[in-house]
């Protein structure tokens, strides 16, 4: 390997979205209605913004139309505080459920494609934890376009942003973000296709990264959903809130973990054993196969672990039966007929005839890098990142907490997306042109991508990957215990070793999958040891962090994680508080929104 | 265990630095249920870390897999083993790019290319209708939606427009015109007008002649030569 690595040319911009999916282009498509004219630049790993990740969701997006004559915002709110296990922060929470309905209509306005009700209006289905009356029964609040809804909304920002000017550039990876005087002035990039590094100099940088849990064996995740945006945050000192919050949902295809909306549950669908028995009313004797989908996790293991479960031979791996059987074909054909052809597909049963197979898939990371409830990225004391914006999967503002509700990430991208784009356009009243990057700029990519290059070791990647993706299920999956993460932070550490020196095939920068996929490992690594590193200090179970040594939620952890590691396993722990607005309020209900306990 | 099945991929090649193609055969052991992205994977894991592949979601709903197999463009996501040993009635498969856009490396092709057409097509609600008197959401009877809802989930893979022997011409290609047909269909859109430029315009809907390869490749099973058919007509 004799070639130098530099940046090849700059470009520059006022509003620079790294991440070109859901969330970002929300924001993108927001700053273009408000300011036209502002040139925006918005990446993507994919080749269109249109190949986001958040094309494959599925079931829908919540949201209360205030004229709903029995549904009401607040007990959206509560729903998502009661679901967070009273971990979310009030004031995010209050704020998205209550836009929920003006952005449905948004994107309906801009020519989303939602199914239809007799009387031509847009739908609305059940969705776990949703619930009317703070509980009582299940609410009909996820806006759908059939099972596909993700591709709705990630068509219509992608067209928006696209009818605003909004600059693509696709097929590339940001690889750090840029400061000078400790405000964010852009990111370096990497092209696939030309194997060439840019700057990219920029006002205001919005990271819109999205998910996460490759590093997980059974996964509902992308190929690309690494984890490179916290990584490239972890390395510029900011702290990640709350990255033991990953979500596992219960009902991923057998195999390689193709999700299974909860929309089907929605519809009716019901959860068996080996002996057929529909075992959720054992576990959640109210909501029952609608229950949140970590009580849902949770309860598929126990059946596993008490011999209820059933073993797939060609997958090499349990599973559970989801029953669509008694849906009617009406259902079947036109409001989940994406997802029935994926069964038909990728495990060759028929729902409507059979049995479909179903386990616990690793599906979203509930934290991630900390906002304000306006998208302004925090550091570990609170304060401001000036020029520094975050939303989507990749934040946390905190709407979630330490467990989400189906249909209320759609949400948030939305809202928060939005929300995030009036705030950048607010900060580009007086902020300057960054002047110039500074000399060192791309050292951080430099120094990795010449490790990689020049590596000479025997370990190969697939074998650190597959090690790292049995060793995160295992000992960092749905249980976990004092012991299991121990284990895991020594693995991890021997893993981040072994990763710098697997063989390259390729020492050409041009379209090198191998050099790409093996910095997205180490990212992987990376974030894998902040989740490992936050579970290990959460001493408690709340949301969809389980400790098998610390059963019970407890108010001593009445608080967001902050890990912070600025070099590998260099971890300072810190905390941000609860918003609690709502409970401090006195308002109607008030009790309802403290320290609660969460049954089903 | 399902069944295995040894199977021969001869794979065609491109270095983009020596500008160099080959074609290049591997043999692979693998279970019939796995998938033809879970097969190049094992060939980069087992025997050749340099083959270049795309894909992202990998379960049909982002359209980055597509390649040619056997002479038919497909999502390499969707294909099983044992289907393909079934539907092509052999245990050998050539696998080669799209043809659409160049080629970057190996299978991987810059559809980024590719989707400047899409972009032509204006994809969005050029002139959005007045929104309804009550102030929310447009009204769509189901049996209107029902009319062009097929169209709408394309995901553009570009198998289509690989099948299609018009669109490597002169012809903005069957997923694009569609795009632009779904809005002409959309109630929505107020801007017919311009979009019946973008469709009657040289390279537009008249260059497709009705062989309806589109409709039989589009791993979506849209019909798509329909909706091209309703094009030509005028009927949206
Ligand atoms: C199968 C599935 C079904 C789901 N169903 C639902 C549902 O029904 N309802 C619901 O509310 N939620 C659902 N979710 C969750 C929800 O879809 C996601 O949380 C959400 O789409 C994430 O959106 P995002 O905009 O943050 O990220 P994404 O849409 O993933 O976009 C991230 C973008 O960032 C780019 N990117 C990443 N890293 C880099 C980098 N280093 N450089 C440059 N660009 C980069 C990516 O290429 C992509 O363009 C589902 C998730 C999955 C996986
Ligand atoms: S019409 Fe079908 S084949 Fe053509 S691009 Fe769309 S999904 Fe792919
Ligand atoms: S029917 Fe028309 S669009 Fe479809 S493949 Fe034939 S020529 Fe192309």
């Amino acid at each position: 390997m004799g070639e130098k690595l530099t940046i090849d040319s700059t470009l520059r911009c006022d509003v620079l979205v790294i991440g070109a999916g859901g969330a970002g282009l929300r924001a993108a498509a927001q700053i273009g209605e408000l300011r036209p004219g502002t040139k925006i630049i918005a990446l993507t790993k994919v080749t269109s913004p249109q190949k986001s990740h958040t094309t494959t969701a599925q079931g829908g997006m919540a949201a209360v139309d205030p004229k709903d004559p029995v549904d009401k915002p607040i007990f959206h709110i509560f729903d998502t505080w009661k679901g967070s296990d009273c971990s979310a922060d009030q004031n995010v929470i209050k704020k998205v459920c209550n836009m929920g309905w003006e952005e449905v209509v948004w994107l309906e306005r801009n020519g989303m494609h939602f199914s239809r009700t007799e009387e031509g209006r847009i739908p609305k289905r059940p969705f776990g934890g949703h619930m009317l009356n703070f509980g009582e029964t299940k609410a009909f609040r996820a806006c759908y376009e059939a099972d596909r809804t993700g591709k709705g909304i990630m068509d219509t920002v992608w067209n928006e942003s696209l009818k605003h000017g909004v600059n693509f550039i696709g097929q590339c990876i940001a690889t750090e973000i840029l400061f000078k005087d400790n405000k964010c002035i852009g990111a370096i990039i990497f092209r696939y296709p030309e194997g060439k590094f840019l700057a990219i100099l920029a006002k205001a940088t919005i990271m819109a990264t999205g998910g996460k849990t490759r590093m997980y064996l059974v996964s509902s995740n992308c190929r690309g959903n690494t984890g490179d945006g916290l990584a490239f945050a972890l390395h510029a000192g900011i702290p990640i809130m709350d990255p033991e919050a990953v979500q596992f949902h219960p009902t991923g295809m057998v195999g390689p973990g193709i999700l299974a909306s909860e929309a089907l549950r929605g519809e009716g669908a019901i959860l068996r054993n080996k002996d057929k028995e529909p075992f959720m009313e054992r576990y959640a004797p109210t909501a029952k196969d609608l229950a949140p989908r970590d009580l849902i996790s949770r309860a598929i293991i126990t059946e596993f672990r008490e011999g209820r479960g059933l073993f797939h031979e060609g997958h090499n791996a349990q599973h559970v039966w989801l029953d669509l059987r008694h849906l009617p074909k009406e259902v079947h054909e036109k409001k989940i007929q994406e997802v029935c052809s994926f069964f038909k597909r990728f495990v060759g049963v028929d729902p409507e005839k059979d049995l479909c197979p179903v386990t616990p898939t690793a599906h979203y990371q509930m934290g991630g890098i900390p906002t304000n409830e306006f998208g302004e990225v925090q550091t570990d004391t609170q304060t401001i990142i000036p020029g520094l914006f975050a939303c989507g999967e990749v934040a946390a503002a905190s709407l979630h907490g330490l467990n989400r509700l189906g249909t209320n990430s759609l949400l948030e991208l939305i809202t928060l997306g939005k929300v995030t784009g009036e705030r950048v356009v607010e900060y580009l009243k007086d902020a300057e042109d960054p002047e110039e990057i500074s000399p060192d700029a791309g050292h951080i990519v430099f120094d990795q991508f010449s490790t990689y290059l020049n590596a000479q070791g025997t370990e190969k990647y697939a074998q650190i990957r597959e090690t790292l993706r049995n060793l995160m299920m295992e000992k960092v999956g749905i249980f976990r215990t004092e012991k299991s993460l121990l284990e895991a932070i020594e693995g991890l550490k021997s893993l981040k070793e072994r990763a710098m020196h697997i063989p390259i095939g390729i020492t050409s920068l041009k379209a090198n999958q191998d050099l790409w996929q093996i910095w997205e490992l180490n990212n992987l690594i990376t974030v894998s040891m902040v989740i490992a590193q936050g579970a290990l200090a959460r001493k408690e179970s709340r949301g969809a962090h389980y400790r098998e040594d610390y059963p019970e939620r407890s108010n001593e952890f009445n608080y967001h994680t902050l890990v912070s590691m600025p070099e590998f396993n260099k971890i300072t722990l810190g905390k941000r508080p609860i918003d609690m607005s709502i409970f401090e309020a006195k308002g109607e209900r008030f009790e309802l929104f403290d320290y609660i306990e969460r049954k089903y | 265990m399902s069944k295995s099945y040894t199977i021969t991929l001869e794979i065609s090649r491109y270095d983009p630095d020596t500008k160099l193609s080959w074609i290049q055969t591997y043999q692979v052991e693998v279970g019939g249920i796995l998938r033809f992205v879970d097969v190049l994977r094992k060939v980069n894991d087992e025997q050749d870390p340099t083959l270049a592949w795309a894909s992202s979601c990998e379960h049909a709903q982002c359209g980055s897999c597509g390649i040619i197999v056997n002479g038919k463009p497909l999502l390499a996501c969707e294909l099983l083993v044992r289907d393909a040993v079934e539907k092509f009635n052999t245990q050998k498969f050539t696998l080669k790019p799209l043809n659409i856009a160049p080629v970057l490396r190996d299978l991987v092709v810059d559809l980024e290319k590719a989707y400047d057409k899409v972009h032509e097509a204006l994809p969005y609600l050029i002139k959005p209708a007045p929104p309804h008197p009550d102030g929310d959401e447009y009204r769509i009877s189901p049996e209107k939606l029902d009319i062009y809802v097929e169209a709408t989930r394309c995901i553009n893979c570009f198998c289509c427009a690989t099948a299609c022997i018009s669109s490597h011409r002169n012809f903005l290609g069957p997923n694009v015109t569609m795009a632009n047909i779904v809005r002409l269909m959309d109630p929505r859109e107020t801007a017919k007008e311009e979009r019946m430029d973008i469709l009657y315009r040289e390279d537009g809907v008249y260059r497709c002649h009705t062989s309806r390869a589109c409709s039989f490749v589009c791993p979506k099973e849209i019909d798509v030569s329909h909706f091209l058919a309703l094009g030509k007509e005028g009927k949206f």
